[in-house]
């Protein structure tokens, strides 16, 4: 359990590096289509079609945001109640807590542009939360025995 | 740690994890729909403050002292069948290329060939005969007439007004073409993809004392604009179309916006008027330059253009495409999207309204918002309608006749362009700001994060309404709620083979 939290953990970590990748990449290809003589309105940005490649950008963003991190970090969090990891629980709360204004941030960014400001400052808390997080999981920091075996203790 | 600690670490655990887990898999499971149910049976009747309708009895009776009507069904509210046609189209869907010009083909899908479909154009009064024939549009097809107020046997919408029609299986749609206007007409089947994807078409309706386009081709032109696969077309076609005049000619284009958001339109090279939004016309256009339209999505805005006189020509801009206006060799300049806009609250001269709007029967409210949570077991953002969200939205309940008062307001963080078939909305202020100029009347209307709409509509038309977001995505995503007149029901059911959106 330990393991599967000390994964998680960091898989959170990886996963906001695909969305600061993603979304980076994405707004690259945006530009280079505008320079190219595309046209983006309101018209263009909702509709379902693929104006550029680099659109797949914005896909994973979604996805990965508003689905598999909050998914994982769920997870975490069940886990953790398993885990026995100091603190475990409370970290594991905590890189939920971060997820959840992380996806409201980004909910609201369009109509509010400071939203979106503070959607990337905290995607940086929240990559370091949960590489903490998977820290404190570490096997050779453990300060209790593997209780496998019963101590004569 | 001993065993007996070791169990009650578990048990506390377990029970955390029920605690997280347990409300979620209630909300996946209460939000998921049946496999089909009825238009009727989806929401909450919202009767809209009908003071008189309390302590009625079984649900479905019309207050204020007016007879309670018979039940009818959607399928009895058509035109009369002895009635020959006046105009008739057969439109074949098929599942295929769509030529975009210049060697580049698209796969979607068309109708009789291409995308868009034919131009359909009828003068004021004449029946409209249109045949839709599915030869291979996987899902089903339908065809909605948007912006026409058809008699609902004729609206389209599958699972509410019709089952879409199969792979070799065809349908008749009848009307009168009351309104004189310009239109389109899309399928109502899985329409986030098949309009998308070209099953679409303009529809005209010319005044029946007036010169028909076809004896002066020159003074009118339909632009209709559909992105297919990103590229931003105008009648089908990317970049530059030319409608050849005489130097001074004087055109009407008719902008159709098929997309999915709203688009600007404006003119470089001529002044021009807004003859018409949605159909109708405005009441007194003044001559404007330098300034934009907005046309959102589903909407259609006339612009009367005074060409050069001295044949330099003149381009609309579609964002995009350009529909250049003017002799063979002109070639007009373009110019930026200018920051202003023409605001159609205050543009024209005002008109007094046909219908009491200040003594409404029903007034509704039609709150957009957004929220996370699970739509047919979905997890995700969805929008919300008086704060609940698919299929806990409501129905608008209301008789014939009635005059009805709506409130629209977003606060969604994302604008909608709200479409309300089978009726004509008149706007009468937007955030509290009174209209003053023509009468502005809509079928698709963009309401912007953070705006408020107050409307007025006559109840006229029976039947089972759609009053949806035509940002069709959107609209599949659950920004989707209905009209319904009292006592009438359908024999049709969403779900299965029938998807609206």
């Amino acid at each position: 359990m330990r393991a599967a939290y000390r994964v998680l953990a960091y898989l959170v970590a990886a996963l906001v590096v695909v969305q600061a990748a993603a979304i980076a990449w994405a707004l690259s290809g945006l530009t280079s289509w505008v320079a190219d003589g595309g046209t983006l309105d309101a018209a263009a940005m909702e509709s379902e079609d693929v104006l550029f490649d680099e659109v797949a950008g914005f896909i994973v963003h979604g996805v990965n945001g508003m689905m598999l991190i909050p998914l994982v970090a769920l997870v975490l969090l069940i886990v953790s109640f398993f885990a026995k990891v100091p603190k475990g629980v409370a970290w594991a709360g905590g890189v939920l807590g971060l997820v959840v204004v992380q996806v409201l941030l980004g909910m609201f960014s369009s109509g509010l542009p400071l939203a979106g400001l503070l959607h990337g400052a905290n995607a940086l808390v929240l990559f370091v939360a949960a590489l903490q997080a998977g820290r404190l999981a570490r096997t050779d920091v453990t300060t209790e025995a593997t209780p496998l075996v019963t101590s004569p203790r | 740690m001993r065993p007996r600690g070791r169990r009650a670490t578990l048990l506390v655990g377990v029970v955390l994890t029920a605690v997280v887990v347990a409300p979620l898999a209630w909300l996946w499971q209460d939000s998921r729909l049946p496999a089909s149910y009825a238009a009727t049976d989806m929401g909450y009747p919202d009767h809209g403050g009908e003071v008189f309708d309390a302590h009625a009895t079984g649900g479905h009776t019309d207050g204020g002292g007016r007879d309670a009507p018979s039940v009818r069904s959607v399928d009895t509210l058509a035109p009369p069948e002895e009635r020959p046609a006046d105009v008739e189209v057969t439109l074949v869907a098929r599942a295929g290329e769509v030529d975009l010009g210049g060697g580049r083909t698209l796969d979607g899908y068309t109708l009789n060939g291409a995308s868009p479909g034919p131009e359909i154009r009828a003068l004021q009064g004449q029946l409209v005969e249109v045949r839709l024939v599915n030869e291979s549009v996987p899902g089903g097809a339908t065809l909605h007439w948007h912006g026409v107020d058809v008699p609902n046997a004729m609206d389209g919408v599958a699972g509410v007004t019709q089952d879409a029609v199969p792979v070799g299986g065809e349908h008749v749609y009848r009307f009168v073409a009351d309104q004189v206007g310009t239109y389109w007409y899309h399928s109502h089947q899985l329409s986030h993809e098949q309009v998308r994807r070209g099953l679409l078409g303009a529809l005209v309706v010319e005044p029946a004392d007036g010169t028909p386009a076809a004896d002066d081709p020159a003074g009118d032109a339909v632009a209709l604009v559909h992105l297919y696969g990103g590229v931003r077309t105008l009648n089908g076609r990317p970049g530059e179309s030319r409608h050849v005049v005489e130097p001074g000619a004087t055109v009407r284009v008719r902008v159709v916006n098929t997309d999915n958001g709203p688009m600007s339109v404006w003119v470089s090279g001529a002044p021009f008027r807004l003859l018409a939004v949605d159909g109708t016309d405005v009441s007194q256009p003044s001559t404007v330059q330098d300034v934009a339209v907005e046309v959102t999505a589903g909407a259609r805005a006339d612009l009367e253009v005074q060409t050069p006189a001295d044949g330099s020509g003149a381009r609309i801009e579609l964002g995009g495409p350009v529909l250049v206006l003017g002799p063979e060799q002109a070639d007009p300049a373009s110019t930026p999207r200018p920051s202003e806009q023409v605001d159609p609250l205050s543009y024209g001269r005002p008109a007094p309204p046909p219908f009491d709007v200040d003594a409404p029967d029903r007034t509704f409210e039609y709150r957009i918002g957004r929220r996370p949570g699970f739509l047919d077991g979905r997890p995700g953002l969805w929008w919300t309608v008086n704060g609940g969200m698919y299929p806990d939205v409501p129905m608008f309940m209301v008789a014939d006749g009635d005059v009805v008062r709506m409130t629209v307001s977003n606060d969604s963080g994302d604008g909608h362009p709200m479409h309300l078939h089978g009726h004509h909305a008149l706007v009468l202020a937007r955030d509290g700001v009174p209209a003053t100029g023509s009468p502005w009347w809509v079928d698709s209307l963009e309401v912007g994060d953070g705006e408020t709409y107050d409307l007025a509509f006559l109840a006229d038309n029976p039947g089972l309404w759609m009053d949806h977001c035509h940002n069709l995505p959107h609209a599949a995503q659950g920004l989707v709620a209905h009209l319904m007149y009292e006592g009438v029901t359908t024999p049709y059911r969403i779900g299965g083979a029938n998807e609206p959106e």
